[in-house]
């Protein structure tokens, strides 16, 4: 009778596709399944093998024992009936020649079927409309952010609609709870070079323990090695300092703009990374910690309210000032591990000040209101910047000892030392004008009589 | 022996440096950047891990890179000696060092944004000049560059 039955057309098409034979599905007909659920039962990967295991144990004859598969069981002393039993409950012949070739024995299959053996299978999830035959190429530089972001995938939305820790470009499902982010703009965080800079971030790092050349460190004179340990004392504070913050920060940023995320995250290795070479330097040739600064400069970036304010502060202007310092400081070094310190941490510096000053390009590009409120924030960190001068002597000192090669030529040390902040000044300014951010003018008297 | 500044003289370095596994090691680098020599005007090309090309350009073209290097003919004829002398830059001849010591500046740019580059790759720039210890370099005179 069942050779009598027509197969609908996408039925036919779909068995065609999955390698059942038409026998088969005619018999599925049969049996009374219809075509819908039989192509449901192909898109759930039923194989021919296991429908037909299932078609007979249904009809109650049993499946049929291959001759190879009779003999392997032979071997392993599986009893017929479980052979039979396990063909009806849908296994493969190939997965029970591959348990007994494992060394399953009989009774331990009899226990794995009991417990209602394999796990019946959803699959709906591949069902999923997400953009489907996505093929990206590595470029020279591997595979790579940007190498990604084709189709949808690239869509970088200028509000992302979700709260949770759904990844761009894949399907959201109802029910989920939010995940506490804040940041849904893009303007909020996006940088144009971000992608770039996290992939540079990952093929520059550099290894503290094994790269620093630590041997060649020799003894310094007593004032110059107090002025060292001092200055690696206030760089590892504030390194951790950023560290912190933009960790703090992470959490809020959504999945949209998940590049933001991944440069952050280099950005805070790269500060860990800072952090544990300038403590090592201390703690390597005889010296100690120094004093703590009075953090007033730290104050305005953990204060800072949303994360353009965190950047602007943090990491064009603080950052402008840490770049220069690394400058000086290779050129200054002692010996080739110093250099080796200040040369690769300058490195990881410029490209936290490149992300952070492409960020505030982009927000004058597409919010321009928000010009003055740039401004507001520079004035509250140039001042804390300031106050910090003030406040913190010791800093000051230790960099014009170490830069004058001891106490008894501060006062040079004191002039390189000015050199190194009108640099940073101006600097700080150029960057600022390319973000289109004209702030000579307003520029906070204490800083402006640096460069004057 | 190639002849500094000239295209040829730092083809010799790309060549060197692109069989580097060193070099290579440093990471990433892209950057087109110049060196000005008097009026002789170099642009050198690095992309990902290589550097890709080595021109003559002008004046003009200097608003497309992203910084060039420019001290005068003598500086630049001490550097490459000190390259040659040590096997490589000592510390009063690094890129950065030269930086510090020039009021306007050894690497310049158009934009303060660009010019940064010249931090986040110095390492492999100052590698790409470093393989000069390993040439012999035959220096125009200061009158040929003027």
């Amino acid at each position: 009778m069942a050779d009598t039955i027509t197969i609908p057309e996408n039925l036919r098409a779909k068995a065609s596709e999955k390698g059942w034979p038409e026998d088969l599905v005619r018999q599925a007909l049969d049996a009374g399944a219809g075509a819908e659920q039989i192509i449901g039962y192909m898109d759930q990967g039923v194989t021919a093998e296991q429908a037909r295991g299932f078609l007979a144990a249904q009809a109650g004859s049993g499946p049929e024992i291959s001759d190879a598969l009779k003999a392997a069981a032979a071997t392993a002393q599986w009893p017929e009936d479980l052979i039979k039993q396990a063909l009806a409950a849908g296994a493969a012949e190939a997965d029970l020649l591959n348990f007994m070739n494992m060394g399953v024995t009989a009774e331990q299959a009899r226990e794995f079927m009991a417990q209602g053996g394999a796990p019946q299978l959803d699959l709906s999830w591949m069902q999923v409309p997400t953009e489907w035959n996505t093929r990206a190429r590595p470029t020279k530089h591997g595979l790579t952010l940007e190498a990604i972001n084709i189709g949808k995938y690239g869509e970088i939305p200028d509000v992302w609609p979700y709260h949770t820790e759904m990844p761009r470009g894949a399907v959201p499902i109802p029910g989920v709870e939010s995940m506490g982010y804040s940041i849904f703009e893009k303007q909020e965080v996006w940088s144009d070079n971000c992608a770039a800079l996290y992939e540079e971030a990952i093929q520059r790092r550099w290894r503290p323990a094994t790269d620093v050349p630590w041997a060649s460190i020799e003894p310094l004179a007593d004032d110059v090695e107090r002025a060292l340990c001092q200055i690696c004392t206030h760089i590892s504070e504030k390194e951790q300092m950023e560290a912190d913050v933009l960790g703090r920060w992470e959490p809020d940023i959504s999945y949209g703009y998940h590049e933001v995320k991944l440069y952050l995250a280099t950005t805070i290795f790269e500060n860990a990374r800072a952090v544990e070479v300038f403590r090592k330097r201390a703690l390597s040739n005889g010296g100690g910690l120094g004093m703590q600064s009075p953090g007033w400069g730290f104050r305005s970036v953990v204060d800072a309210r949303n994360f353009t304010e965190m950047l602007s502060i943090q990491m064009v202007l603080q950052d402008s000032l840490t770049l220069a310092q690394y400058q000086y400081l290779e050129k200054y070094a002692k010996n080739p591990a110093e250099q080796y310190i200040a040369a690769h941490c300058l490195q990881d510096k410029a490209r936290h000040v490149a992300y952070a000053i492409s960020h505030i390009k982009y927000v004058m590009m597409h919010r321009a209101d928000r010009r003055e409120e740039v401004q507001r924030y520079l004035d509250k960190g140039e001042a804390m910047m300031l106050q910090d001068d003030k406040k913190d002597p010791a800093t000051r000192e230790a960099f014009a000892i170490y830069f004058g090669d001891g106490k008894a030529n501060i006062g040079e040390g004191l002039q390189i030392y000015n050199q190194m902040r009108k640099r940073a000044v101006e600097q700080y300014l150029a960057r600022l004008k390319w973000a289109t951010i004209e702030r000579a003018d307003g520029l906070n008297p204490g800083l402006k009589a640096f460069i004057q | 022996m190639p002849s500094f500044p000239s295209v040829e003289w730092f083809n010799a370095l790309k060549e060197i440096v692109n069989k580097d596994p060193e070099f290579r090691a440093l990471g990433t680098v892209d950057s087109v950047l110049g060196v000005k020599v008097g009026n002789k005007i170099i642009e050198i090309t690095f992309d990902a891990f290589e550097c890709t090309n080595v021109r003559d350009a002008g004046e003009n073209d200097l608003r497309d890179m992203d910084f060039w290097l420019e001290q005068p003919y003598d500086n630049w004829k001490d550097m490459i000696e000190n390259i040659k002398k040590h096997g490589k830059a000592d510390l009063s001849h690094t890129l950065n060092t030269i930086d510090l010591s020039i009021p306007e500046g050894f690497a310049r740019a158009h934009d303060g944004y660009r010019r940064d580059a010249f931090y986040r790759f110095n390492q492999s720039i100052q590698d790409f000049f470093n393989a000069s210890s390993k040439i012999d370099t035959q220096f125009l005179t200061e009158a040929a560059v003027a």
